[in-house]
């Protein structure tokens, strides 16, 4: 076990610094110039050149980058561009409202997604199933912007119950939050739906069946039980993934978390500013990753995490 | 600092060393309900935002939604214009600019030009912060100081040059100059006064200041900003209790927000809003002409023989322009085409001439240059001013019936416009570019645009190539000159010979438009697109 | 019902109650599904194939005068965007360029994910090592951002746009051909095959990979919708072809300022398009996945 989570921890700390230097060196290519976003309107080139200065630009890109390493070994992240104070400060305080979309969307694709996927594989083969089967198709078919738009206008102008934008109640989490369970309980459930099949039709529970199990039971403590690994894989997958930014839906819903701080500092180009949250973001949706897999061998003894799953 | 927030979540998953599946599940448990609450929390007490539209009683609350995120209280390294407006809510300066774009008094008791290059000030003696301590000649001193230090300041680039200061008495000073520079009243409006001990070269995120408001709470993160009045306010006590500032950079967020009445007041919006806005009963606009020059500006760095080094060929360009059917079905009419080189409003403007839409004159005078065959490329950096694609889109047809073929380029955001704009990104022919101004002076315009040298355009530092050594030699001889009737003709002399040269295809002016839900019955919106958040007033 | 997996012939089972057995809904289920799906993507590609053969109006010049109408206006079906563009014309042209970025990243993806997938399947070993190592790198990397980067450095054109499509979609063709090839591999036809003295090239090209097309190709096609909505959200962010000519994320992208101004078909009208189209590809996808599984389980 602990050999196995070092290894782990390792592997975690190698992909956020392989992700870290992708996206310096993406950034450092991309053409715009960082200067003219924090120079004054229509600058002079001596006026750019002073903030290429400033910032540390008018180095060559190696040693930018071995500077930003050496920086980042001790624990600084670097100074955003656009705030003018630690980057990591700036992500930290939009992290929350990442994570609580992040962790109601997840809870409530779970609640509607689990029932949903478990009631299609019941009634396979039903007319019912074949109805909610292409809602859960027609429900991964549209895009989400236009999803948040259309619940916009409808929620949010037309009959004004929830706000439209921004953090400024508990309720402004509802239309984002609903945005994204649209899309995820229709790509759950089919899931759900898929391995409860397999396991009703194992032979255990046609020997259960024949042995006066109730038919709750079976489904629950026998084929669930069985299921609920990939389930919680995929679950714990989503959210790692919503963790690097539900960036659509926030920028659509202007939600004040990372995703929309990012496509921001982007049209900025505030380099260390992406760099943190792209920093940050990683190492958090891995660590989930990691601890989605330690729940393994708690759902099912027989794993083991020795073994290199696969 | 705090550092390592990735790395020490990564060891605190990590303690275990054989422990057993409860004590995991108990801990995961724990994390998960950890992460949860703690989120939920933050959350929860995070900014309060902008929920002040149900506030009643007393002065009541103002909620404001800006389009873009008012990093700090301070404008020494960025300024906007509807940032003026809660900027000079906290810190005042010595001067303003008043409804008529002319310098106005705050904390200075006079502010005159007492010798060519010298101006003597003196502050009131009844000013002071609003923890109540005094403001003395020394904060100005710093304050001017610390403009001119941060890199690359917004402020201070508009100033020709850093005036030296100089203590007289407890309450007077002067600043000189090297050069007669007869703006100092207008351009000393935006250095505002702080303490000079709590003063830095950096922005300013809190602290204190001499205005009609005081900081409540402050996330530049996020850009919420919440002010409550200053009950120890020098003058007029301001007539709301309280002001709540976010940030909505979509337009149409932000339509929302003031429909929805999550906002009260919607500034700098889109000629679509405007039209979209008038039709809601709960709301009203004031319109306001505005001191933004946008115009479709030729490349002056066009090798010889290219057709549009031909002035001809550029004022024949511009009758192909149908300005009219723009403004009025994708402006909704809250522009107005220019009649000059720099926008109307401003000090020292001079009606030079009209643009006129006229497709056959177009065509004759492009066949009587010799011109066929013309094709051209566009630039734009994306939503440059509302609407730029649209426009943009639209002039591809125009010039189409002129016989023109027209390349479209938008440059997204980030920052690579400049690198075009500079003439190293590649070739093109009209740029869609906004000017802004600040200090309500038409030579500040002139001077950045058509002042262009030769020694400047060695460092690509001219605004796009256009250099002529006569004009840019009448707009420096009009900024030392102290006759105010002497300098006006030498800018009518360079306007005049400006518009000769057929600069842009088209230009225009959008007016301010500001939304504003009823409840709020006193708003006065100046020319510069901001307004004295303290005379606001609020019903409800 | 032809197309029924199981056969009537030789049964004691009376037709009727036959018809109604789980496997024979089943294969009912998976053709309407088919139907529908087939009806959905037929609505929107067939217009939008015969794009410059139908008498509209030109996507691109239009008239002033004619700005913002509404849907059902004279001469304007679904109404035209500010610049008096008619939006069914643009729809319909932008669904061509918006099609033909999916179609082509899709065949690349497909190319790239079967071709990678074979390899890593069939030699493992260091090439296995790699290319799982590529694959599980680009899971952790955050997509979009990646995706809004690369656009940014190389400019949005078709050329450019494909290519990311296709570089976010690789990854599942991959991931199926690796693991269909891993079982492949260890049927006798494929020893036979070696005994016989065949390259491992020729092996995996004209043996493996044409007995587990099929499955793969329906996850490609599925991919279709995946490419749609991706070239869309990309346009929405910024990140889309080049002015005038539009897409159908163009178009919504373009709209959506307008959107809560009232002009909501610019926006409603082409989320439409691509739902249907998505909806389409994804219920044919579906059935056909159904159907080849079962030719699977028949078979083997």
């Amino acid at each position: 076990m602990p050999r196995y989570l070092l290894k782990r921890l390792l592997q975690t700390v190698l992909t956020a610094w392989f992700t870290v230097t992708v996206v310096f060196v993406l950034l450092r290519m991309a053409p715009g110039d960082p200067a003219v976003n924090y120079a004054p309107p229509n600058p002079s080139s001596e006026q750019l050149a002073a903030v290429r200065h400033e910032f540390g630009l008018d180095q060559p890109v190696l040693g930018q980058y071995l500077t930003y390493l050496q920086h980042l070994l001790r624990g600084d992240i670097g100074e955003s561009f656009q705030f003018r104070q630690s980057a990591l400060q700036v992500v930290l305080d939009r992290l929350p409202y990442t994570i609580t979309l992040a962790v109601a969307a997840i809870a409530v694709t779970a609640l509607l997604a689990i029932p949903l996927g478990v009631w299609m594989a019941r009634r396979g083969n039903t007319a019912g199933e074949l109805g909610a089967n292409i809602a859960t198709i027609a429900g991964q078919s549209m895009p989400d912007f236009w999803i948040g738009f259309v619940l916009l206008i409808v929620f949010a102008v037309n009959l004004q119950w929830f706000p439209p934008s921004g953090f400024t109640s508990m309720s402004s989490i509802v239309l984002p939050c609903l945005t994204i369970v649209i899309l995820q309980v229709a790509l759950v459930s089919r899931l759900v739906r898929r391995e409860m099949v397999t396991n009703l039709n194992a032979p255990y529970v046609t020997i259960a069946r024949s042995r006066g199990v109730s038919e709750r039971r079976l489904t629950w403590r026998y084929a669930f039980a069985n299921s609920s690994i990939p389930v919680v894989t995929a679950l714990g997958t989503r959210f790692a993934a919503m963790l690097n930014g539900v960036v659509i839906v926030e920028v659509v819903f202007k939600w004040p978390g990372v995703g929309e701080l990012v496509v921001d500092a982007l049209e900025r180009r505030d380099f260390p500013l992406i760099q943190a949250t792209v920093l940050v973001t990683v190492v958090l949706a891995l660590l989930v990753q990691l601890l989605v897999d330690m729940l393994y061998p708690l759902m099912d003894p027989r794993v083991r995490l020795q073994e290199a799953r696969r | 600092m705090s550092d390592k927030v990735g790395m020490s979540g990564a060891t605190g998953a990590g303690p275990g060393r054989g422990i057993s599946r409860r004590a995991l599940l108990q801990f995961a448990g724990l994390v998960g309900a950890g992460t949860v609450v703690g989120s939920a929390l933050s959350a929860c007490a995070g900014p309060q935002g902008a929920g002040g539209a149900t506030g009643s009683g007393g002065g009541g609350k103002l909620s404001i939604v800006l389009n873009r995120n008012l990093v700090s209280l301070d404008n020494k390294l960025n300024q906007y214009d509807a940032a003026v407006t809660v900027q000079r809510a906290v810190r005042q300066a010595l001067t303003r600019i008043g409804q008529n774009l002319k310098p106005e008094l705050v904390l200075a008791q006079s502010f005159e030009l007492t010798a060519p290059t010298t101006w003597t000030v003196k502050l009131r003696d009844d000013i002071h912060y609003s923890d109540k301590s005094p403001v003395t000649v020394e904060d100005v001193e710093t304050a001017l100081k610390y403009y001119f230090q941060v890199k690359a300041s917004f402020v201070a680039a508009q100033f020709p040059e850093q005036p030296v200061f100089a203590k007289i008495d407890d309450r007077t000073f002067t600043l000189t100059t090297s050069k007669p520079l007869v703006t100092l009243d207008s351009l000393m409006s935006n250095i505002l006064i702080t303490p000079a001990k709590a003063n830095k070269p950096e922005e300013l995120r809190e602290g204190i200041g001499t205005g009609p408001f005081k900081v409540a709470s402050a996330d530049s993160g996020t850009g919420t900003y919440r002010l409550v009045r200053n009950e120890n306010y020098w003058g007029e006590k301001a007539l709301l209790d309280e002001v709540n500032i976010s940030y909505q950079e979509e337009e149409g967020g932000r339509v929302i927000a003031i429909t929805s009445g999550q906002a009260d007041v919607i500034d700098t919006i889109t000629p679509e809003s405007a039209a979209a806005l008038k039709k809601n009963n709960d709301i009203e606009l004031i319109q306001e002409p505005g001191t933004r020059l946008i115009h479709l500006f030729y490349n002056f760095r066009k090798p010889a023989g290219h057709p549009l080094t031909n002035p001809k060929v550029r004022e024949a360009l511009s009758y192909a322009v149908d300005h009219d059917s723009l403004i009025s079905s994708l402006m909704n009419g809250v522009v107005s085409s220019a009649e000059g080189v720099v926008p109307k409003t401003l000090a020292g403007f001079v009606r030079t001439g009209q643009y006129a839409f006229d497709p056959a004159k177009a065509k004759q005078m492009l066949a009587a240059e010799g011109v066929s065959k013309l094709d051209l490329t566009f630039i734009w950096e994306e939503s440059e001013f509302a609407g730029a694609a649209r426009v943009m889109e639209a002039l591809v047809s125009m010039l189409g019936d002129v016989g023109v073929t027209v390349k479209l380029k938008e440059i997204p955001k980030g920052g690579e416009i400049n690198a075009w704009r500079r003439g190293e990104a590649g070739d093109w022919d009209v740029l869609g570019n906004g000017y802004g101004n600040q200090t309500g002076l038409a030579i500040t315009n002139l001077q950045g645009q058509y002042g262009g040298t030769a020694e400047k355009e060695k460092t690509r530092d001219s605004y796009h190539g256009f250099v002529f050594p006569e004009i840019s030699g009448l707009i420096d001889q009009a900024g030392s000159e102290p006759d105010a009737a002497k300098r006006d003709a030498l800018l009518k002399q360079a306007q005049e010979k400006i518009w000769a040269l057929s600069p842009a295809m088209w230009a225009w002016t959008p007016d301010n438009v500001l939304a504003k839900r009823k409840r709020v019955t006193s708003l006065e919106l100046s020319p510069a697109n901001s307004y004295d958040l303290s005379k606001v007033r609020v019903s409800g | 019902m032809s197309d029924l997996a199981v056969s009537p012939t030789r049964t004691a089972v009376p037709p009727k109650v036959l018809r109604r057995s789980a496997a024979a809904r089943k294969a009912r289920y998976s053709t309407i599904k088919m139907w529908v799906g087939a009806l959905c993507t037929g609505v929107v590609v067939v217009p939008v194939a015969l794009a410059r053969v139908l008498p509209l109006p030109d996507p691109v010049h239009g008239v002033l005068r004619e700005t913002s109408l509404p849907p059902l206006s004279p001469g304007h079906l679904l109404g035209t965007d500010p610049n008096g563009r008619d939006l069914l014309s643009r729809i319909l042209h932008g669904g061509q360029t918006s099609l033909l970025i999916g179609l082509l990243a899709i065949l690349l993806s497909g190319l790239i994910g079967i071709v990678a997938g074979a390899a890593a399947g069939y030699f493992g070993g260091w090439v296995d090592t790699v290319i799982s190592r590529l694959l599980e790198a680009q899971m952790s990397l955050p997509l979009l951002l990646m995706l809004l980067l690369v656009v940014a450095l190389f400019g949005p054109s078709i050329l450019v746009i494909t290519l990311v499509i296709a570089i976010a979609q690789w990854p599942e063709p991959a991931r199926l051909t690796r693991a269909l090839v891993l079982v492949e591999r260890e049927k006798p036809y494929v020893a036979a095959a070696r005994v016989l003295g065949l390259g491992r090239l020729r092996i995996i090209a004209r043996h493996i990979i044409p007995n587990i097309l099929s499955q793969t190709l329906v996850v490609v096609l599925l991919l279709l919708a995946q490419a749609v909505l991706l070239e869309s959200a990309l346009s929405f962010l910024g990140a889309g072809v080049q002015r005038p000519y539009p897409t159908w994320g163009g178009i919504i992208s373009d709209g959506r300022e307008l959107f809560v101004t009232g002009a909501w078909w610019l926006v409603t009208i082409p989320g439409v398009a691509i739902a249907l189209l998505v909806l389409g590809v994804n219920l044919l996808g579906d059935g056909l996945r159904d159907r080849v599984r079962r030719a699977k389980a028949v078979t083997s």
